[in-house]
């Protein structure tokens, strides 16, 4: 098998399995389609681990190949090819894709058992993931821009997935309106490029970037600014990333697949691929960096304040991906993609611990009710524990050394970067505190009754009615809508790990990752697997690899400890031992709670400065889903316009002919206007 | 004196092999009318589609036939080359289509068997001329030959009031626009001498600047944009296509929203190109201006319709918009970029006619929007085309859609225009919410429970089967293109453009 | 005599013709204003055709008066079916399309 096959294999594998799902719909049982979705994802991960070692047999300064299948395009003098780019990078993200996607199948095959809608649930599974190793393997910015697409409408599939849920639908939408912005400022950007460079394959456009444009020319900042939009869109960084948090009323699993392995690491994946032409345009390098850097803080500190388990993980990705994009921008490349590594194995593992909790919670997610699981589902917790200390970056957990390798290599750019150095430690402070926050209220203190519950009965609480937890109270069940299991919404049943040996299998491997994965990388050059890695594919940056300071590195690395140690203490203090503490804190400063609790307000801002005004202009909505639909496009603020547009085309649209034949007399005298002043 | 003027007209030679596709078709016209006089309805309704479709295989045949011909026939007057040839094929396919949709239509029992195929055969035949057309006479004879057996289409449901309006509204505000292209088509001749597209393109290119600025010239050439414009749906000349597209019988919209919207942008894309192409510099700014225009009325007069017959002619028209992108950029590309997406909006377009066709005779709610509720549970083998349509005529990737936006905005691009690719953009995001609108009718779960009771479920499977044929199609040419470039390649040659 | 005047009275014509279309209400009427135009395009081509001497134009116009015909016939056979169906013969009744 050639490298090139290969490649194509991992590619087709989860087509195959999402098509023969698909297809087979009904007449399959659900346990098979679980295992068909699994066994396309885990044939592809082996197929990945053959790209692999293919490329690894290649000299190390020839390790790229690209392919092509057929032409996607093909008229005047445009030449586009269904191909690949095959090098370290592309197979180092395939591999983690897969890699964590097939545990995640295996998870859902368990999780989601007595869903009605298992079977529809794997075919969308196996077409997010295709979409996503499309996304990472195309070999020029079309292909890549069709496989976004194809993301961001397997998200919105998901997301809503639960398709009679309101509150999951709006999300989707949002998603995929949101997603849509994004998609168009990556088309744009690539129009950008194109326009000037005539070329959109990866490697023709990385040797001809320095002929086509000056350094850090404008015309050239804005194309990468605008695809920076679509790279933003996708990895949920300000002010992009409402989208985010909502898509937490997809199915767990499909939360843990959108934060680990797909979806939200494409917008650093983006930025890693178009490298050279980032650091061609430093201005626009620099907004990304600094988005990043805002992006993490911000995040972090809603993450402090949230009461839905999923949410606090949510906003905690949002934050992390926000010190990738921060790493890839300031050309830490190393950095950046070992943290995306670390942060999928340990993501992954959070959101599947955090889907057995809710489950054994009977589908309630609120922190508030949760408490002292530790006893009733130790395997659950040992997980959760494993996650939170490689999340709060506690040493010698893979997050410490990733997270730590990322911000060594900003600080050691030196200049302005300092301050992006600053802000990631101050982020890793609140990293830490949100994290045990989250471990020590729901597993420490007095049972709560659905933990008694597991541990009594030995089976997840389930309440009498299925109730929607974003509507009503959230803390309160009996004043949220009432479900009915057996459609459209949640199962009846609901799996724990303790119960379910998909998801315990799934989640081992993961806290095994979690915990060691850091040793591949560790400082001082102890082990380098991965800078040599992907050395090949970063080998032309003018700005990476700077010269080794071992001193700032061992600064960083004590700098973490302390505040992981500190922090965690702290936090245990706040949590544990005095619990009416962080009330204390909240009242002492009521405005930063609010300002944190209400998400710094970019909800309520895109709403005063973009849909208010549209809306006077726009009332005459005439059905719920239209509004919806368009409200979205609110966000790109066109819907007034389109509205009114709408009404004066229909209204000019009489029925009169006489009024018809009026107007091409009109549109005539136009046109013969406009000739007459050019013969002028 | 008589015997001395008839030696002294030399007839010219006709080429009987070049031309065989339309006399083909004209012939065959001919003939139908005939058959549809034979007694007995049984003979009449089998036999007069089966000769219909039997004139059409022999065109097709005898276009296939004159494939790879690039010649110029009856002193000059129509041109056989790659341009017309490929338009030949998508005027058969259509024709082909259009008679299958027709054969439970009450349309063709009141007006007449005979007349009312007879008049689909003249119609096309009239596409035929008016694509291959290289002198204004025969551009006036393909464009009316075309146009009046339609105005009698639209109106052939003698018994629904909407058919007969629809007739009238046509055949008025048609005649407008064809009136103008003719005062327009005459300034162009008072200006050049000549009415062969080559004597203009010399007379333009030889005196310069003394025609290039001369008013009547100009004058004459925007008239006959605003006549063609009309042909083609262009805003603001396009107020006729929603109420015609949705008062005609169902199968003859969807005839005239793919073969005459192609007619049109082909005899567009010769005119402009050839005759004209002196004057790019002075049209294309105007060209651009409507398709702008074109793009956004198109698109925002689609919103918060109920008809989908209307949704689809107001999609028509935003698609002729991006259609006029390519003849704009006045380039190979461009060239071959519209054509391409002419035959890919064909397609895709015809398979969300098959759909609205197949609603319409099975419920009673007509083409509104209501037939379509929960179309997705009960009917996946409608509902799934129509979806693949949708998402075609969006352009969402992994369909032919997609392609053909694609190069249509690499050909504005190329040439200059990238305000107009950045505008098709924007379109296809504001087509979005009305594209989106019909597929989200069928799947979503119906709630209010007015769904309409499907009452012949099963009774046309030549529509279904049209309809899944015509979108496997529109997948098929979304993943694997190279087909339709195969086809369109060289046309931009064929006509001397670089 | 200069081709003007013969184009200032197609022009004349072709403008007639129009401003009827736009005014007049009943579909007959219509239907001669829209000859009008045609035969205001007519005038100039003829006027054309001698300016520069060649048949084209004097063609031409003969061929747009057969399509005028064909057209004509077309109209009034729909204008006939109208008043079959007992519809009013006024163009601004029929409006039952439109939006």
């Amino acid at each position: 098998m050639t490298l090139a096959t290969s490649a194509w294999l991992v590619l087709a594998c989860p087509l195959v399995g999402m098509l023969s799902i698909a297809l087979l719909g009904k007449k399959l049982s659900p346990r098979l389609a679980g295992t068909i979705g699994t066994l396309a994802i885990a044939l592809a991960f082996a197929f990945a681990v053959v790209t692999l070692i293919k490329l690894q047999q290649l000299p190390s300064n020839a390790r790229l190949e690209t392919t092509s299948l057929w032409d996607l395009a093909n008229v005047g003098g445009v030449k586009i090819e269904v191909g690949l780019y095959i090098d370290p990078l592309s197979t180092f993200m395939i591999l983690i894709v897969t890699g964590v996607s097939t545990l995640i199948h295996l998870y859902s095959a368990g999780y989601m058992q007595t869903d009605k809608g298992y079977v529809r649930y794997f075919a969308y599974l196996n077409f997010f993931v295709f979409s996503m190793l499309l996304l990472v393997l195309a070999g020029n910015l079309i292909l890549l821009i069709v496989g976004w697409a194809f993301v961001g409408a397997a998200s919105y599939m998901l997301v809503s997935y639960w398709y009679r849920r309101e509150t999951a639908t709006a999300a989707g939408i949002k998603a995929f309106v949101i997603n849509v912005i994004g998609d168009i400022g990556l088309v744009l950007g690539t129009l950008f490029l194109f326009r000037t460079m005539g070329v959109l394959d990866y490697g023709q456009l990385f040797s001809n970037i320095h002929v086509a444009f000056d350094k850090d020319a404008p015309e050239l900042v804005a194309a990468m600014l605008l695809i920076l939009v679509g790279a933003f869109a996708k990895s949920a960084q300000i002010p992009f990333h409402t989208w985010l948090p909502d898509a937490m009323e997809g199915p767990t699993p499909v939360s843990s697949l959108i934060h680990a392995a797909t979806m939200v690491t494409a917008g650093v994946y983006l930025i890693g691929r178009l490298h050279p032409l980032f650091e061609w345009a430093p201005t626009a390098a620099a907004v990304g960096a600094i988005i990043g850097a805002i992006t993490l803080l911000v995040a972090g500190s809603i993450g402090l304040v949230m009461t839905d388990l999923k949410r606090v993980i949510a906003y905690s990705t949002m934050s992390q991906i926000g010190y990738m994009i921060m790493g890839v921008s300031a050309a830490a490349y190393v950095g950046g993609f070992f943290h995306l590594m670390s942060h999928a194995f340990f993501k992954a593992l959070l959101f599947m611990a955090a889907g057995s909790i809710i489950s054994a919670m009977g589908g309630n997610q609120s922190l508030n009710n949760m408490k002292g699981f530790r006893k009733a589902m130790p395997f659950t917790f040992a997980c959760f524990l494993a996650g939170g200390f490689a999340l709060s970056a506690f040493p010698l957990f893979s997050g410490f050394f990733s997270k730590d390798t990322l911000l060594y290599e900003v600080g050691a750019r030196g200049g302005w970067y300092w301050a992006l150095y600053v802000a990631g430690y101050v982020g890793a402070a609140f990293t830490v505190f949100y994290t045990w926050r989250m471990i020590f209220r729901a597993f420490w203190g007095q049972p709560c009754k659905e933990a008694v519950v597991v541990m009594e009965t030995g089976d997840a609480y389930h309440p009498a009615q299925h109730t929607n937890p974003h509507t009503g109270n959230e803390d309160d069940p009996s004043t949220q809508e009432v479900e009915d299991p057996e459609v459209g919404f949640p199962g009846h049943e609901h799996r724990y790990a303790e119960k379910t040996w998909q998801m315990r299998y799934a989640m081992i491997p993961l806290a095994i990752l979690a915990v060691f994965a850091g040793v591949i990388q560790l400082p001082f050059g102890i082990t380098n697997v991965i800078s040599d890695f992907l050395h090949p594919t970063f080998a032309d940056s003018t700005v990476a690899y700077m010269p080794e300071d071992s001193g700032l590195e061992a600064f960083g690395l004590i700098l973490s400890s302390v505040i992981a140690i500190v922090s965690l203490i702290a936090a245990y203090w706040i949590w544990v031992r005095r619990p009416g503490s962080s009330a204390a804190i909240q009242a002492r400063l009521p405005w930063i709670h609010k300002l944190f609790v209400n998400k710094w307000y970019f909800d309520e801002l895109n709403h005063a400065v973009i849909i208010a005004p549209m809306a006077a202009v726009g009332r005459f909505a005439k059905n719920t889903f239209e509004r919806i639909v368009i409200d979205g496009a609110m966000v790109g603020g066109a819907t007034g316009i389109v509205r009114a547009g709408s009404s004066v085309v229909r209204s000019g649209q009489s029925g009169y002919m006489r009024a018809y034949a009026s107007l091409i007399v009109l549109g005539l005298i136009g046109v013969a206007l406009y000739f007459l002043i050019e013969s002028a | 004196m008589i015997a001395a003027a008839a030696t002294s007209i030399k007839a010219p030679y006709i080429d009987w092999a070049a031309f065989s596709p339309i006399v083909a078709l004209i012939c065959g016209a001919v003939i139908v009318l005939l058959i549809g006089l034979l007694p007995g309805r049984r003979v009449r309704e089998q036999i007069v589609p089966g000769a219909t479709v039997l004139t059409l295989l022999a065109t097709l045949g005898l276009t296939i036939w004159q494939w790879g011909e690039n010649t110029s026939i009856i002193s000059g007057a129509l041109a056989v080359d790659r341009l017309s040839l490929v338009l030949n094929v998508v005027f058969v396919a259509t024709g082909l289509v259009t008679v299958v949709m027709s054969l439970r239509e009450r349309a063709t029992v009141q007006a007449g068997q005979g007349e009312y195929y007879t008049l689909l055969l003249a119609s096309l035949a009239g596409m035929a001329v008016l694509v291959a057309a290289q002198n204004l006479v025969t551009l006036f004879v393909g464009i009316e030959l075309l146009s009046i057996p339609l105005y009698v289409l639209c109106a052939s449901e003698l018994q629904r009031e909407k058919s007969l309006e629809a007739g009238l509204k046509y055949l008025v505000i048609g005649s407008v626009g064809s009136a103008t292209l003719l005062f327009g088509l005459s300034f162009i001749y008072g200006a050049t001498g000549s009415t062969d597209f080559s004597g203009i393109a010399a007379a333009l290119s030889s005196k310069g600047e003394t025609i290039a600025s001369n008013p009547l010239m100009l004058t004459g050439l925007g008239m006959a944009v605003v006549g063609l414009g009309f042909k083609a749906a262009i805003a603001p000349f396009h107020q006729w296509t929603p109420d015609v597209y949705e008062g005609a019988p169902s199968p003859i919209t969807s005839f005239m929203s793919v073969a005459t919207k192609a007619a049109a942008f082909g005899i567009f894309l010769r005119f402009m190109d050839v005759a004209v192409i002196d004057e790019a510099l002075t049209w294309q700014p105007l060209l651009a201006a409507l398709a702008a225009i074109t793009i956004v009325v198109g698109n925002v007069g689609a919103l918060a319709q109920t008809s989908v017959k209307r949704i689809l002619a107001w999609s028509s028209v935003a698609q002729g918009g991006y259609l006029l992108v390519g003849i704009v950029v006045s380039s190979a590309a461009g060239l071959e970029a519209t054509l391409y997406y002419l035959v890919v909006y064909v397609v895709m377009n015809l398979a969300a006619f098959s759909v609205v066709v197949a609603r319409e005779r099975e419920t009673t709610h007509g083409d509104s929007l209501s037939a379509f509720a929960g179309l997705g549970s009960k009917r996946p083998i409608l509902a799934v085309p129509m979806t693949i349509a949708m998402l075609s005529l969006a352009g969402i990737p992994a369909t032919a859609g997609f392609i053909g936006k694609l190069n249509l905005i690499g050909a504005s691009v190329d040439g200059d225009y990238a305000w107009l690719g950045v505008l098709i953009a924007i379109g296809s995001a504001i087509s979005l919410a009305y594209y989106l609108r019909i597929v989200a009718v069928m799947w979503m779960p119906d709630r209010r429970g007015d769904s309409p009771e499907t009452d012949r479920p099963h009774g046309q499977p030549e529509i279904i089967g049209l309809a899944i044929i015509c979108s496997a199609a529109t997948i098929f040419f979304g993943i694997i293109p190279s087909p339709i470039y195969d086809l369109v390649r060289g046309a931009g040659e064929s006509i001397g453009l670089l | 005599m200069s081709i003007n005047w013969y184009l200032a009275v197609s022009a004349t014509v072709f403008c007639i013709g129009a401003a009827g279309v736009m005014l007049k209400r009943n579909p007959l009427v219509i239907l001669l204003c829209l000859e009008l135009m045609l035969n205001g395009a007519n005038l100039s081509l003829i006027a054309f055709s001698r300016m520069w001497g060649n048949g084209d134009g004097q063609i031409f116009a003969i061929i747009v008066m057969v399509v005028a015909a064909c057209e004509v016939t077309v109209g009034l056979g729909v204008i006939v079916a109208l008043h079959r169906r007992r519809l009013p013969i006024d163009a601004d009744e029929l409006r039952e399309l439109q939006g």
